[in-house]
């Protein structure tokens, strides 16, 4: 007797632990600042997938078929919102013969809702301004607080999505919450002699990112969003560094370096490749909080 | 006696201030009120001090590091996340007797969220060289605004999306497509319903804009014209699980039975059928390859029943990080035709390959060959041609083709160039891949 409730118990705790396994919750962001974020929240309860890499312009993916096998399973679809992902996503979505994760359903997520928004256009925008957002700039997530903001909103639809795990994502997002809370006093600390530092950026990507360390942008290496850099724009800017005294240009990894490198040479500054996304670098930005550790230090010794 | 005394010296103090003219003529003051003023000065010189101390305390001290703990989400966002949870305590309702009037801004665009997407493309041509009568006929002109599409997209319901697609050109206006699409079907399957074009292959499936080329390849044009093969039908597509990660979608396609020159319905029963199987496969983040399949069956006029059977190849090659500056696709459709009024089975292809050059230059090259039936005879066309396209922004393309084509029948072969302006207004949905 005492044998079969031995192999009874070990036999419930193994089919528990499998059927834990299946259950997790399958989550697909469109970029991997969200799976990142999702992880720290999700921990083992959640198996996420990003769609762009780190790597990639999340405003240029192609919409590939193998997408579609990632969003047919999903539970919960994280997006940027802001027309980010306007080139690429409807298309999949339409396709994905999912219904749980479309626009207005429990599993989709807008993150854009919650957090501090930049940029929003105050008069009518039109193409004529370059490839501008009309609903504000969607690289929000380059901002801690914003960062906090998000990992809560996912707490939140995790918690709604698996009610009975919200402890456990309570208790993670809170573990979350001081880990960055620590990083983030190092990281105000290493950037408070740079307060109002001049820089330049290639694209308009770091607009919550100047504002939350105190840098002020004073140009960008496109003469407008998603334009490549013009000869003429290209002359003005330099006279314009160098009236400035800009010691850095901030260019992502997936831009040509070719005209930025030419522009810090003319000027005398120094052109710094920072990561948006997680997994924007081979090694040093596998997370959240490494990123921003990755990028800051890069950073810092060109504002030297 | 002493608090009464005060008293009586603060209104005095007063007087004293608000009146100075006064105060000079007055008499010897009381020295108790000598007294008060100095004592008054010193707290006002004091309180100055300390305010200067705090000033410079502020100055010195760096920016309050925010405390990430603490951070909340806006509480409207935080409530539509949580909206089917148990609401947290809820303020009490105010008394009616405290009710008053709310006042609701009007928003007069707010309606116009259902308005659908529109957008218009622009599709300018232009043609220098040798007269080609095969092709375009005695009456093209040199250049002209070949057509404007006009293309309307919205949700009709939690069910179906709307898609119309008009072309005006020198012809005149026609629905060059206009379906409903039923994204939310059981057991995986989508559907489409209305006018469409066959899911035959690739390039029977593209628009204008989405074409790689000026022209249209020949196996198309002499198979299906410019038009494509194109009808009123039903259109029902299903993905289909595998073990293998590869991306499968099998397509079954029923439509009217009407489209020019290629299937021609004599009775209302004569239907023209279509299926197509797709295959998609990453090779690894940067690569991948799809193969199609695609079988077309229908009636030919009187002449009976006529078939076409299709194989498309694509590879695409496209480095993740330098994305915006590189890629290349490489693309083969081959195509056969059992037709009654043919000798023989008539057949085509076209292999092409694309490569970018830069963020907005792409250049590519594509051989054609085709069997092409004219009057119960088949010409053997080929062809080969090159493209140049340069994109000023993700909205306009400027693209100049030259070509060199050998029909059958004619001695000497036809070199051209063709010149196209693309350009977009408007909200245009994305294309699937």
């Amino acid at each position: 007797m005492k044998r079969m409730l031995i192999i009874g118990a070990l036999a419930s705790l193994l089919i528990g632990a499998n059927a834990q396994a299946a259950d997790k919750l399958k989550v697909v962001t469109s970029i991997q600042d969200f799976a990142s974020l999702t992880k720290e929240v999700g921990g083992d309860r959640v198996d996420v997938t990003s769609i762009a890499k780190g790597y990639q312009d999340p405003h240029f993916v192609e919409p590939k078929p193998s997408y579609l096998l990632l969003l047919r399973d999903a539970d919960l679809l994280e997006v940027v919102g802001l027309e980010l992902e306007i080139g690429w996503l409807p298309p999949l979505l339409d396709q994905s013969r999912n219904n749980r994760i479309r626009p207005g359903q429990a599993g989709y997520l807008d993150l854009s809702n919650g957090v501090s928004i930049l940029d929003k256009p105050s008069s009518n925008v039109n193409r004529s301004m370059g490839d501008v957002h009309p609903l504000g700039n969607p690289h929000y997530w380059l901002d801690p607080v914003n960062a906090v903001r998000i990992a809560i909103q996912i707490q939140q639809k995790l918690a709604q999505l698996r009610p009975a795990d919200a402890p456990y994502f309570a208790q993670r997002l809170n573990d979350f919450k001081l880990r960055i809370n620590e990083a983030n006093k190092r990281w105000l600390a290493t950037m408070a002699p740079y307060r109002g530092a001049k820089i330049v950026t290639y694209h308009n990507s770091w607009p919550n990112f100047a504002k939350y360390f105190g840098l002020d942008v004073v140009g960008y290496v496109e003469p407008k969003p998603g334009v490549p850099p013009s000869p003429s724009h290209t002359f003005d800017l330099i006279q314009m560094m160098k009236a400035n005294k800009v010691k850095a240009i901030l260019m992502e990894p997936y831009f040509d370096a070719k005209t930025p490198q030419s522009i810090a040479e003319r000027t005398g500054s120094t052109l710094v490749v920072m990561y948006p996304s997680v997994g924007g670098a081979k090694s040093g930005t596998d997370d959240y909080i490494s990123l921003f550790n990755l990028n800051l230090s890069n950073l810092v010794k060109a504002l030297r | 006696m002493a608090i009464g005394h005060r008293f009586l010296c603060i209104p005095i103090l007063i007087t004293l201030t608000a009146f100075p003219a006064f105060a000079q003529q007055a008499p010897a003051t009381d020295p108790k009120i000598d007294q008060l003023e100095k004592k008054l000065d010193e707290l006002l010189r004091q309180a100055a001090e300390i305010r200067q101390q705090l000033d410079s305390i502020k100055g010195s001290q760096p920016e309050a590091v925010p405390d990430l703990t603490k951070v909340e989400v806006p509480p409207a966002a935080a409530t539509a996340a949580t909206s089917t949870e148990t609401p947290a305590k809820e303020t009490p309702p105010p008394a009616l007797t405290d009710v008053q009037t709310v006042e609701n801004v009007p928003n007069p665009g707010a309606s116009k969220v259902f308005n659908p997407d529109v957008s218009v493309i622009g599709n300018f041509f232009g043609k220098a060289g040798q007269k080609n009568t095969t092709e375009f006929g005695e009456e093209r002109p040199s250049m002209q605004l070949e057509e404007a599409e006009v293309a309307f997209e919205a949700f009709v319901d939690p069910y179906a999306k709307a898609k119309f697609f008009l072309a005006a050109g020198p012809n005149g206006l026609e629905v060059e497509e206009g379906y409903a699409n039923f994204i939310a079907l059981p057991k995986d399957f989508t559907a489409k319903v209305g006018k469409m074009k066959a899911t035959f292959g690739k390039a029977n499936t593209w628009h204008t804009h989405v074409r790689p080329w000026v022209d249209q390849p020949l196996v198309i044009h002499n198979f299906f014209g410019d038009e494509q093969l194109a009808d009123n039908g039903i259109s029902v597509s299903r993905d289909i699980a595998n073990p293998y990660n590869v991306f499968i979608e099998a397509t079954g396609e029923v439509f009217s039975g009407s489209a020019e020159r290629v299937f021609e319905r004599v009775s209302d029963n004569d239907l023209f059928y279509n299926g197509h199987l797709k295959l998609f496969r990453e090779l690894n983040e940067n690569q991948n390859v799809e193969l199609g399949t695609s079988y077309a069956r229908g009636t030919l006029g009187e002449a009976g029943s006529s078939s076409y059977g299709g194989v498309d190849v694509t590879y695409r090659w496209k480095p993740l990080q330098q994305g915006l500056y590189r890629g290349f696709i490489g693309r083969f459709e081959g195509m056969i035709n059992d037709n009654p009024l043919a000798s023989r089975n008539l057949k085509g292809f076209y292999a092409s390959g694309d490569y970018q050059l830069g963020q907005r230059w792409f250049a590519g090259a594509r051989i054609d060959a085709a069997d092409r039936l004219t009057d119960g005879a088949i010409a053997k066309d080929r062809g080969v041609s090159a493209t140049l396209t340069f994109w000023p922004s993700e909205f306009s393309q400027l693209r100049t083709q030259l070509r060199r084509t050998k029909y059958g029948f004619l001695d000497k072969p036809v070199n051209e160039l063709l010149l196209q302006l693309q350009f977009a207004i408007g909200a245009h949905g994305a294309h699937t891949f």
